[in-house]
């Protein structure tokens, strides 16, 4: 394609999209309203997995050691594990403590006596862990229950496993939104388009019958597309990030120590792909209407009516 | 150049618009296509552009069979070729100038080049002067005056035409024809369907009749009769 061929095609995409407005408006609108859905989906998933992997991370292993362990042999071990590198902390829960925070009631710490001669705690002492990331859980898990004095390790699985379900679950739902959103939005750009080409068409039998190819013909359609995409998706980032900025605010100044776990160079990725979108929404719509671009293009057409 | 073996046109409605034409024209030839009105002229130069396909037959332009030729290489063969149609197809909206460098932009022509050859179509059909000013401030022979620059602005090897005098007053359609001739001295195969019998009758050139679809005279310094 010469530089002359190209400068053609935009001047007559730009001269069209000023022509016809409403179409180009209508074409612009449509995908600009469904990449601000589409946006909106993928920063709440976004949202909800970075604090699910917050979560996930924050989990506590705990380790209830053997009724004969006694609080040396439970600092051994504490020491020990400090020295970990996947550790970030370790805190050792003494029978009493663990007593006092079952029972915020003193008389109720009674019913752990039920059945039992002496004053004698029936509870185990007890070590709670922080790992750094979760995906050295299961090398923790393994080294503690290879431990002698380690009777049974909790740590949480079934919430771990509920929220990785749940994480999931989010990330097929937004990508069938996307995808939902794609095609209505394509198959209205697919319309608009075919109805500028049913104004034009007149201009396309002309550029025909003095010799121009399919792939001429259809130039400009797929310049405008590609410029009204653009358009769409420069708005919708636009309008997202400053919305996005705004509920961020109102949500700080709403919850103490309230933190996104979004970065910007997510939220940078985000919009490039939102970019991309568009693009491909205003070029493909364009041209899936222009595939038989040949019905339009014989001169009798105007007669028979297409 | 243009060889027509055994064209028939069965329209899928049935009707029969050519019927086993078989038709020579060598090149730098005039030939004026004449007929009543159905007799099936501008379904024949249809053809010759490949606008339409015939049922049976062959149509053969330079030796190439135009009637399988693949439907990505029919740009490249209208490039040949001017076409005036039956009635004006001109851009409402782009001015005399541009409407005739249409038919270079979409082959990729440059602008210093373009604007040469504009230069030069318009005033061998006299309107340079008009080049600013847009189709509808024109008259009626202007107009075809414009599709006939636009036609021949890049030379073509054949020029077509259907009915380029057709509602003009016998003035300019002279002109035309002049041009016509014109162009057709400087080498161009030139093929005109008309109604306009004074014209036949006084240019003595070529005239091939056509009557429901077949040739029913074919003569070298022809005139319009066809009875
Ligand atoms: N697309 C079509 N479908 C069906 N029949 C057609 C079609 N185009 C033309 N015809 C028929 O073919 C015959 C020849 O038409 P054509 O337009 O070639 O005539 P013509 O000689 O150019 O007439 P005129 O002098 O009025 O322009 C006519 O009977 C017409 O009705
Ligand atoms: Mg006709």
């Amino acid at each position: 394609m010469s530089y002359s061929n190209l400068k053609f095609f935009i001047v007559e995409a730009l001269t069209n999209m000023r022509k016809s407005g409403v179409m180009a408006f209508i074409t612009i609108s449509t995908i600009a309203i469904s990449l601000i859905l589409m946006g909106t989906f993928l920063l709440a998933t976004m949202n909800m997995e970075g604090f699910l992997a917050q979560m996930q991370s924050e989990a506590l292993v705990t380790a209830y050691l053997k009724k004969d362990a006694t609080l040396d042999s439970a600092n051994t071990l504490y020491l020990r594990l400090t020295s970990l590198e996947e550790i970030e902390n370790v805190k050792v829960i003494s029978p009493e403590d663990a007593a006092n925070e079952l029972f915020t009631n003193p008389d109720d710490k009674k019913l752990l006596q039920i059945g039992l001669d002496n004053n004698e705690n029936p509870l185990p002492f007890t070590i709670r862990i922080k790992i750094k990331n979760t995906e050295s859980l299961e090398k923790i898990l393994k080294k503690l229950k290879n431990e002698p004095l380690v009777d049974s390790v909790n740590y949480g699985e079934d919430l771990y496993k509920q929220l990785e379900g749940m994480s999931k679950l989010l990330w097929i739902v937004s990508l069938i939104v996307v995808i939902l959103l794609g095609l209505a939005s394509l198959f209205i750009v697919y319309n608009t388009v075919r109805l500028t080409l049913f104004m034009r068409r007149e201009e396309i039998i002309i550029m025909k019958l003095v010799g121009a190819t399919n792939w001429f013909v259809r130039g400009p359609f797929v310049v405008e597309g590609f410029l009204e995409g653009l358009l769409a998706s420069t708005m919708s980032v636009v309008v997202l990030l400053l919305s996005y900025n705004f509920i961020l605010t109102k949500l700080a100044e709403l919850i103490p120590f309230f933190n996104s776990t979004i970065t910007v160079e997510q939220l940078f990725k985000l919009s490039i792909k939102l970019f991309m979108m568009g693009i491909v929404l205003g070029v493909s719509g364009s041209l899936i209407s222009l595939r038989d671009i040949n019905k339009f293009s014989r001169s009798t057409a105007l007669y028979e009516g297409i | 150049m243009i060889e027509l073996q055994g064209v028939s046109k069965i329209f899928p409605n049935g009707v029969r618009a050519l019927n086993n034409i078989s038709l020579k024209i060598n090149r730098g030839d005039f030939v004026f296509l004449v007929g009543p009105s159905g007799s099936g002229k501008s379904t024949f130069l249809r053809m010759l552009f490949r606008e339409d396909r015939p049922t049976e037959g062959k149509i053969l332009i330079d030796g190439k069979d135009i009637t399988t030729m693949p439907e990505s290489r029919i740009p490249y063969l209208r490039r040949n070729l001017g076409i005036v149609l039956q009635d004006f197809q001109l851009l409402k909206r782009r001015t005399v100038a541009e409407n005739v460098a249409f038919g270079l932009r979409v082959i990729g022509t440059s602008e210093s080049v373009i604007n040469n050859k504009v230069q030069e179509a318009l005033e061998q059909v006299g309107l340079s002067h008009k080049r600013r000013m847009y189709p509808t401030e024109l008259s009626g022979g202007e107009q075809q005056r414009v599709c006939i620059a636009r036609a021949i602005v890049n030379n073509p090897l054949i020029l077509i035409t259907d009915e380029p005098t057709g509602n003009l007053d016998p003035m300019i359609s002279q002109e035309i024809m002049q041009l016509f001739l014109n162009i057709n001295k400087s080498g161009t195969t030139v093929i005109v369907a008309t109604h306009n019998d004074g014209i036949v009758r006084k240019l003595r050139k070529r005239v091939v009749a056509l009557v429901e679809g077949q040739i029913v005279k074919d003569e070298e310094h022809g005139t319009y009769a066809y009875e």
